[in-house]
């Protein structure tokens, strides 16, 4: 069988670092061209774009938050006029932050919901008018562990990420006719993440409940995303896949 | 804009089939000529047929619907500048001198579409049928199943028309029952349709049990309309309103001509007061034209009912009676009229139809008449091309060659969009189930929705994109609330969404197509029980299809008399 995503054209938002950059890597591995957003380091996307090429694929970067909504319009616009075509979106931009509820301020509870939910939603709005017209799509939200099960998390955390397994499944029954499924990948601890500012304890039950006994990485998250975003997985919709090594 | 009616209520199921069209056939059993019911099932074409000898049987005529109805549609390939006659099907009609049933050619000519007919006793005979033989052979690829009563209110014994009705194998349910309230009336019109004797006023009690009757059979019925006669002649009309006004009921209309209305403005407020709407015949603007149809100038009456109209915010649709050389260059005008007023809701244009007391004998021309195709040019001709020919569609609610309809989108700003300029009609055939409004139902919620989502993804290709969706967003937000909705209330949400405009060609006998009274949804209740589709009614019933004093067939049953279980009931040559 030949390359997942050969001829396709995809969208990753946050993509220069972390999860995202293995995400947009793997996507262009795996034959498709590669537009991403970012908002921070331009010699981070620089990079990116450089790899992306190294693929032998299409590289797209976008100086653009995923919260301006006429900036996200434009961005599509330009990556749909560009390469005739956005066949996949990978809502990967997000942020975290450790903070116990009693120390929560309402500026934290609405910069989560709206960078980890609202971005989805704004980036998905934006990607639909393609991809109803070509019907078509593949749309991945990057979700976690924390929004599944019970866990030791922030709260607007879990709960940003638990609003994004509901995105999911409300928006596969929306446009399912279209010939577009929208899934949802929900990670365990990965090497990088957030298990960096874990506390030694915490991890350490991570580990002790997890059958596979390590945290994951982004290269292996990133893979689950290439086979979801693929036509070969053609009957998965609405689906929230938990990938955590059994905890 | 939904017929609430046509759509499935509780334990009301669509038909098993979508009935398509008449074609004539043999028994299989005895070998008599019969015309069957050609029926879309499953995946194939059949052929249902009813001989009176031998009972039920069926034909299989393919097992690929889609081929056979392609190849249907193509036989009416037929361009505008071949000369001669090229015969498209066959049906039933009648004979305009005798009135017996008369198998008819449906011939294409010139662009134009005909009845050709051989009437064993008067001979030949012909008819023009549609302006546009494009317009009527597409309107077949329009047919859409039927939906059934909850129950029919005649067995099946002797075939169409002979056992209306309406019996087990009529393919339409009672969309919009007209019941006749009174036979008295306050002008002499001379398209009048009905026959009127001054003799009867229904009583109340007899009236409510039509309306037990409707439920029974319906569950609810989205509107149901008291006609005439003048209704607002009947001494007791606001009881027999009251009475109507149920939960069941979306809406009770009057047909009225409003010469009470323009002169009662306690009678308009009353109706008003209980919510009713009134259906006004508006022919025309100006003397010639009400003379000619309504036998004498009404300008100042009409104008009179249009004022109370106005000020009670009474919801209101026009019906226009359009007659060729009479009064079709003021289309447009009450086309204007419909998009100035908010309380107009709809407008009916009705192609004249030379039925009954009046109508039989209006001086026509059966070759060279309005049709549905070109009132709808006259629409697009005098509203310079703010409608067009492309705004309209045929309804597969009841028989395509039946009825047509627009229904145009209300935008932000207040001008009207019609829906054929952003929905596709060929995917999305549900929002053309409908009578005048479209409904708050579950079909037209998930129909809604394509729609939104095909503007959303072409909204900047779409003239008006953005403010189509605005409008669409309002229309959701307000037919599809975090509540309940009552048949009522639903109704009026929808109705406020979208105006419409219907074209409804009543049939007469040069054009009477036994096929399209086989899916009629616009019945005459009857006090004896009986469901009338009503171009059958006015043809064989009403005793004036060529004018007052029409012999009646010896089956049929004249208005206002009670039920008989001894009456004769057979096929036979009506005349």
């Amino acid at each position: 069988m030949g390359l997942l995503l050969e001829g396709r054209a995809a969208l990753v938002t946050g993509a220069t670092r972390g999860l995202g950059r293995a995400i947009a890597r793997t996507l262009a591995r795996e034959g498709a061209d590669v537009a991403f957003n970012y908002t921070r380091s331009d010699d981070e996307a620089a990079a990116l774009v450089e790899e992306i090429r190294g693929h032998g694929r299409r590289a797209l970067p976008f100086k653009v938050s995923v919260l301006d909504k006429p900036a996200v319009l434009k961005m599509v616009q330009e990556i749909d006029k560009s390469w005739g075509q956005i066949d996949v979106l990978v809502n990967n931009a997000g942020v975290g932050q450790v903070v116990p509820l009693a120390l929560m301020e309402e500026e934290d509870w609405d910069r989560m919901m709206s960078v980890n939910v609202k971005g989805a939603f704004l980036m998905s709005q934006a990607v639909l008018r393609p991809m109803i017209r070509a019907r078509r799509g593949r749309i991945v939200n990057i979700s976690s562990l924390a929004g599944v099960k019970m866990m030791q998390a922030p709260v607007h955390y879990s709960a940003a990420k638990a609003a994004l397994r509901g995105f999911t499944e409300a928006l596969a029954k929306e446009v399912g006719r279209y010939g577009i499924t929208v899934n949802c990948l929900a990670p365990g601890i990965l090497e990088e993440g957030v298990s960096v500012n874990l506390p030694p304890p915490k991890l350490d039950e991570y580990l002790r409940n997890c059958a596979l006994g390590r945290v994951g990485t982004f290269a292996e998250i990133a893979e689950v995303v290439a086979f979801v975003a693929a036509d070969r997985n053609s009957y998965m919709n609405g689906a929230t896949v938990v990938l955590d090594g059994a905890v | 804009m939904e017929c609430t009616t046509c759509l499935p209520t509780p334990g009301r199921i669509d038909r098993p089939h979508t009935f398509f069209a008449h074609q004539m056939g043999n028994c299989a059993t005895c070998g008599a000529a019969i015309e069957g019911r050609v029926v879309l099932r499953d995946a194939g074409v059949v052929m249902l047929k009813h001989c009176l000898t031998c009972g039920p049987s069926e034909e299989t005529l393919s097992d690929d619907a889609t081929a056979w109805v392609a190849d249907f549609l193509a036989r009416g390939d037929v361009p505008d500048d071949l000369p001669g006659d090229h015969l498209f099907k066959q049906t039933t009609s009648t004979c305009p001198t005798c009135l017996a049933l008369t198998p008819a050619d449906v011939v294409l000519r010139g662009g134009k579409v005909y009845f050709k007919k051989s009437c064993a006793a008067c001979g030949p005979s012909e008819a023009l049928v549609s302006e546009n033989a494009r317009y009527y052979v597409r309107a077949y690829a329009f047919a859409r199943a039927g939906t059934e009563p909850l129950k029919f209110a005649a067995p099946v014994e002797h075939g169409c028309p002979t056992d209306c009705g309406t019996c087990g194998d009529h393919e339409q349910h009672t969309c919009l029952p007209i019941v006749e309230v009174t036979d008295h009336c306050n002008l002499e019109c001379p398209i009048c349709i009905v026959n009127n004797q001054y003799a009867n006023h229904i009583e109340p009690e007899t009236f409510a049990k039509i309306v037990d009757t409707m439920i029974a059979n319906e569950g609810q019925c989205e509107s149901i309309a008291l006609s005439g006669g003048e209704p607002t002649s009947h001494p007791r009309i606001l009881d027999l309103i009251d009475i109507a006004n149920r939960d069941q009921i979306g809406r009770v209309v009057v047909i009225t001509n409003g010469l009470r209305l323009g002169r009662d403005r306690a009678f308009a407020a009353a109706l008003k007061a209980r919510g009713a709407y009134v259906a006004l015949q508006l022919d025309g603007f100006t003397a010639d034209t009400h003379e000619k149809i309504r036998g004498r100038d009404l300008c100042a009456e009409k104008d009179a009912a249009l004022r109370v109209l106005k000020e009670l915010q009474i919801p209101t649709q026009l019906i226009f009676v359009a007659a060729r050389g009479v009064n079709e260059h003021q289309i447009g005008r009450v086309v204007d009229l419909l998009l100035s007023e908010d309380h107009i809701l709809s407008l009916s244009f009705q192609p004249a139809a030379f039925t009954g007391f009046g109508g039989g004998t209006f001086a026509h021309d059966p070759m060279d008449r309005l049709t549905i195709p070109g009132v709808i040019q006259a629409v697009e001709e005098q509203t310079a091309g703010r409608l067009k020919m492309s705004d309209f569609s045929p309804l597969p609610c009841s028989h395509p060659q039946c009825v047509s309809l627009t229904y145009l989108l209300r935008l932000p700003d207040g001008q009207h969009l019609p829906f054929a300029r952003f929905v596709d009609f060929t995917k999305h055939g549900s929002l053309l189930r409908s009578s005048a409004t479209l409904g708050a139902s579950p079909e037209i919620h998930d129909t809604l929705h394509e729609v939104i989502h095909d503007v959303f993804a072409r909204q900047d290709e779409i003239p008006h994109g953005p403010e189509i969706l605005k409008a669409l967003r309002r229309s959701l937000d307000v037919m599809f609330p975090d509540r309940a909705l009552g048949n009522k209330e639903a109704v009026r949400i929808g109705e406020q969404q979208a105006k419409s405009i219907f074209l409804h060609h009543y049939m007469d006998r040069h054009d009477f197509d036994l096929e399209r009274l086989r899916k009629c949804c616009h019945h005459y209740p009857q006090v004896d029980g009986r469901i009338m589709p009503a171009c059958g009614f006015n043809m064989f019933h009403r005793g004036a299809a060529k004018g007052p004093d029409t012999p009646v067939a010896t089956w049929g049953k004249r208005p206002w008399t009670p039920a008989s279980p001894d009456a004769p009931v057979r096929l036979t040559v009506v005349g």
